[in-house]
C-alpha cells in the first residue's frame, strides 16, 4: 500500500482556513460554504465539489483579508514558509474546498488536480498553484507546477513563484532554475520568491550571466537582484561583469554588483568592492540588501 | 446611450467589430456557448472552447473596453452525437460555477430527436441544481411547436419562468412566451431570424416588458451592431427612450443577473485596457501597433 506524504496536517489547516473565512465572508456565504461541504463530507460528489470551487466569488465575494502577525505565524506553524498574506476572501475559500479532496487513491487525485487546472479560469489557477504548500502527495506534484511556471499571465505565476515554500523544497533543479528565469524575465521581484539563496545553483548562475550579456548586447537594463545569484559563484570569469555593472549601471545595479562582491571572499570582488568606500560602508550598515534593492527597483519600473 | 448584446459569438469576430461596438455604445455582452458549424469529434474541443469563453476571449473583449460574459451548456445539435455529449456533459459542472458565466446555455431543441430532449434536460436539471438562468435556443425548424416544448419542458423540470430566457422569437411566438411569464429575447439577424422593422412592430405590439434584443453575430452572414441599429430605429418610429433602454440594455441585465454573476457596476466605472497586456502570451496587436492605455488590470507583459 502506497503511504501520503503530508506537508501540513490538513485538519489543523482546514481549521486555520475556516476561521479566516468566518471572519472574512457574511454570514449567508459561510451558510452557503457549510452547506455545500456537509454535502460532500455525507457523500462525496465531484460535481458539488467542482461547482463548490469555482462558484466561490459569487457566494463569498473577493473582499481582501488583513492578517496580524498571529495568523501568519500560524501559517508558518502549519507550514514551514506558507504565506497566505495577499490572499483574499475567495482564494482563501478555494483552498479550503481543495482540502477536502479525497487523496488516498494518488491517480485519481493526481488526475483530479490536473483536470481542475486544465479548466480553470485565471482565479481558479491563481487559487490551484498558490495552494501546492498545502497539498498532499508533493513530489507528484511537481511536473503540475513546472507546467504552471509557463503560463504567461502574471497573478498565476506570482502564485507559484513568491511567497511559496513549494518551488524550494519540491522543484528539480532545471524547473527552479526555470522558475528563477522567468521571473526575472516578468521582471517580477525575486526577492520575494522563498529560500531563493539556499537554490542558488551555478548553473543558474551562468544562465543569469548569459542573460546580462543579451540585454547588454540590446542595450537594455538588467535587474540588479540577478547579482544576488551570481554572488556565490564569484570568481576571475565572472568578475568584469561585475565591474561593468559598477562602471555603467544605474546606482541600485552598482549597489546590487557590490553587495554581490560582499558576499563573497573572491579577492577580485573585495578590491572592487574597496574602491568604492561609501557603497561599502552602507553595506556594512546593512542599509543595502537584496530586500531593500528589490523593493526599490520594483517600485520604480 | 448604453447597450448589452446578450447574444454575440464574437470569438467568430475581428477586432474592427470590437471596435465598432465599443463606438457604438455596446458596453457588455453575453457570449453563449455555440457550435462552431462544424461538428467537434473530440470532448477535448469543447474544453479548450470553454476555457477559450472563460479566458482568452474575455480578455480580447475587455482590450476594446467591453465587459464579456458567457453562458455554458451542450448545444442541441451536438446532443445528437451520444457518446460525445456525455462527455461534454461531464465537463459542466467546471464550467457553470466559472465567474462570468451567467446561464446555462444556449441549450433546446434543433431536429427535436430523443438524444436533443435527453440533454436538454439533463441541462434544465443541472441550470435547477446551481440556481442558474438558462438561456434557450429555439428550432429554426417547427419553430412554434418546438418554442411550446421548450416551455413545457422547463416548467415540467420545476423551473420558473422568470429564470428562463427564450431566444430566436418571432411574431409566431412572441404572444405564448410573454403570456408564460418568460423572457422573450429577439435575434436581429439579417434573413434568417429577425429584422429590425419587424422588432419595431412587436415593440409597438407587445411593449419591452420582459422583451429583449440582440445579435447573434456569428460566423455567417450577420452583424455586430444589430442591437445599437434596431435602437436607433425604434427611436425614430417614435418608441421612447426610455422603452428602447428597457429592451436593449435594462432586461437583459435583469434576466441574467439573477445568476448573481452580472452586475452593472462592472462596467459602469470603465472596463479597464492595456493593450500592452498578453493573456497566455498572445496580444491582440501585431508588430509595430501602438497599444492603448486606459486603467489597468491583473495581467502583465511579459
Amino acid at each position: 500500500m502506497q503511504t501520503t506524504t503530508y506537508q501540513a496536517n490538513l485538519e489543523q489547516a482546514r481549521e486555520f482556513l475556516y476561521t479566516l473565512i468566518q471572519k472574512n465572508a457574511s454570514p449567508e456565504g459561510v451558510e452557503w460554504l457549510d452547506k455545500q461541504l456537509s454535502k460532500l463530507r455525507q457523500e462525496w460528489d465531484y460535481r458539488t465539489f467542482y461547482f463548490s470551487f469555482s462558484s466561490v466569488p459569487r457566494f463569498l465575494g473577493k473582499a481582501s483579508i488583513t492578517y496580524d502577525e498571529a495568523s501568519l505565524s500560524k501559517a508558518n506553524a502549519l507550514r514551514e514558509g506558507f504565506t497566505p498574506q495577499d490572499w483574499d476572501t475567495t482564494q482563501i475559500t478555494r483552498t479550503y474546498i481543495l482540502l477536502f479532496l479525497p487523496h488516498d487513491d494518488l491517480k485519481e487525485y493526481a488526475l483530479t488536480i490536473d483536470r481542475m487546472c486544465e479548466t480553470a479560469d485565471m482565479y481558479e489557477q491563481q487559487a490551484l498553484y498558490a495552494a501546492l504548500p498545502l497539498l498532499p502527495h508533493p513530489k507528484e506534484l511537481t511536473g503540475r507546477a513546472a507546467e504552471g511556471i509557463r503560463t504567461n499571465m502574471t497573478n498565476v505565476f506570482d502564485a507559484i513563484a513568491l511567497h511559496n515554500p513549494y518551488p524550494a523544497d519540491y522543484l528539480e533543479q532545471e524547473a527552479w532554475n526555470q522558475l528563477v528565469l522567468k521571473a526575472v524575465f516578468m521582471g517580477r521581484p525575486l526577492y520575494k520568491i522563498y529560500h531563493v539563496d539556499e537554490r542558488a545553483n551555478p548553473e543558474l548562475a551562468r544562465m543569469l550571466i548569459d542573460f546580462a550579456h543579451e540585454r547588454w548586447a540590446a542595450h537594455r537594463q538588467i535587474s540588479p537582484e540577478i547579482w544576488r545569484f551570481v554572488a556565490p559563484y564569484l570568481n576571475e570569469e565572472y568578475l568584469s561583469e561585475l565591474e561593468k555593472s559598477v562602471k555603467d549601471g544605474e546606482p541600485l545595479e552598482v549597489e546590487a554588483a557590490l553587495l554581490a562582491c560582499s558576499e563573497n571572499t573572491y579577492s577580485g570582488g573585495k578590491e572592487l568592492l574597496d574602491q568604492h568606500p561609501d557603497v561599502k560602508g552602507r553595506i556594512a550598515k546593512k542599509e543595502i540588501n537584496w530586500q531593500s534593492i528589490g523593493d526599490r527597483y520594483n517600485v520604480n519600473k | 446611450m448604453q447597450f448589452i448584446d446578450p447574444h454575440i459569438h464574437v470569438t467568430s469576430r475581428t477586432t474592427d467589430d470590437y471596435e465598432a461596438m465599443q463606438a457604438a455604445g455596446i458596453v457588455a455582452i453575453i457570449e453563449p456557448a455555440f457550435w462552431l458549424g462544424q461538428p467537434r469529434t473530440k470532448v477535448g474541443s469543447f474544453q479548450d472552447y470553454f476555457n477559450s469563453l472563460v479566458g482568452f476571449e474575455r480578455f480580447r473583449a475587455s482590450q476594446f473596453g467591453i465587459k464579456h460574459y458567457c453562458t455554458i451548456g451542450l448545444n442541441s445539435k451536438e446532443a445528437n452525437n451520444e457518446r460525445l455529449a456525455e462527455q461534454v456533459m461531464e465537463l459542466l459542472p467546471l464550467y457553470v460555477g466559472k465567474e462570468g458565466v451567467v446561464a446555462v446555455g444556449e441549450i433546446g431543441y434543433d431536429d427535436q430527436t430523443p438524444a436533443e430532449d435527453k440533454y436538454y434536460r439533463m441541462q434544465l436539471e443541472l441550470a435547477k441544481e446551481v440556481d442558474m438562468p438558462v438561456m434557450i435556443h429555439t428550432p429554426h425548424r417547427d419553430k412554434k411547436r418546438g418554442t411550446t416544448r421548450s416551455m413545457d419542458v422547463a416548467i415540467e423540470h420545476g423551473l420558473a419562468p422568470h429564470m428562463v430566457v427564450v431566444d430566436h422569437n418571432n411574431e409566431e411566438t412572441v404572444k405564448e412566451v410573454l403570456d408564460r411569464g418568460f423572457w422573450a429575447a429577439f435575434t436581429i439577424y439579417p434573413h434568417t431570424k429577425m429584422g429590425s422593422e419587424r422588432m419595431v412592430e412587436i415593440v409597438k405590439q407587445y411593449g419591452t416588458e420582459r422583451i429583449i434584443v440582440d445579435s447573434a453575430a456569428d460566423w455567417g452572414v450577420s452583424d455586430p451592431l444589430a442591437v445599437p441599429k434596431t435602437a436607433k430605429l425604434m427611436m425614430e418610429k417614435g418608441i421612447s427612450e426610455a422603452d428602447v433602454h428597457k429592451a436593449c440594455y435594462q432586461n437583459a441585465l435583469e434576466a441574467y443577473s439573477q445568476s448573481g454573476q452580472m452586475k452593472e457596476s462592472d462596467w459602469q466605472e470603465g472596463v479597464a485596457i492595456d493593450q500592452r497586456e498578453k493573456y497566455s502570451g498572445n496580444s491582440v496587436l501585431r508588430g509595430g501597433q501602438t497599444p492603448k492605455v486606459k486603467g489597468s488590470s491583473g495581467i502583465v507583459e511579459n
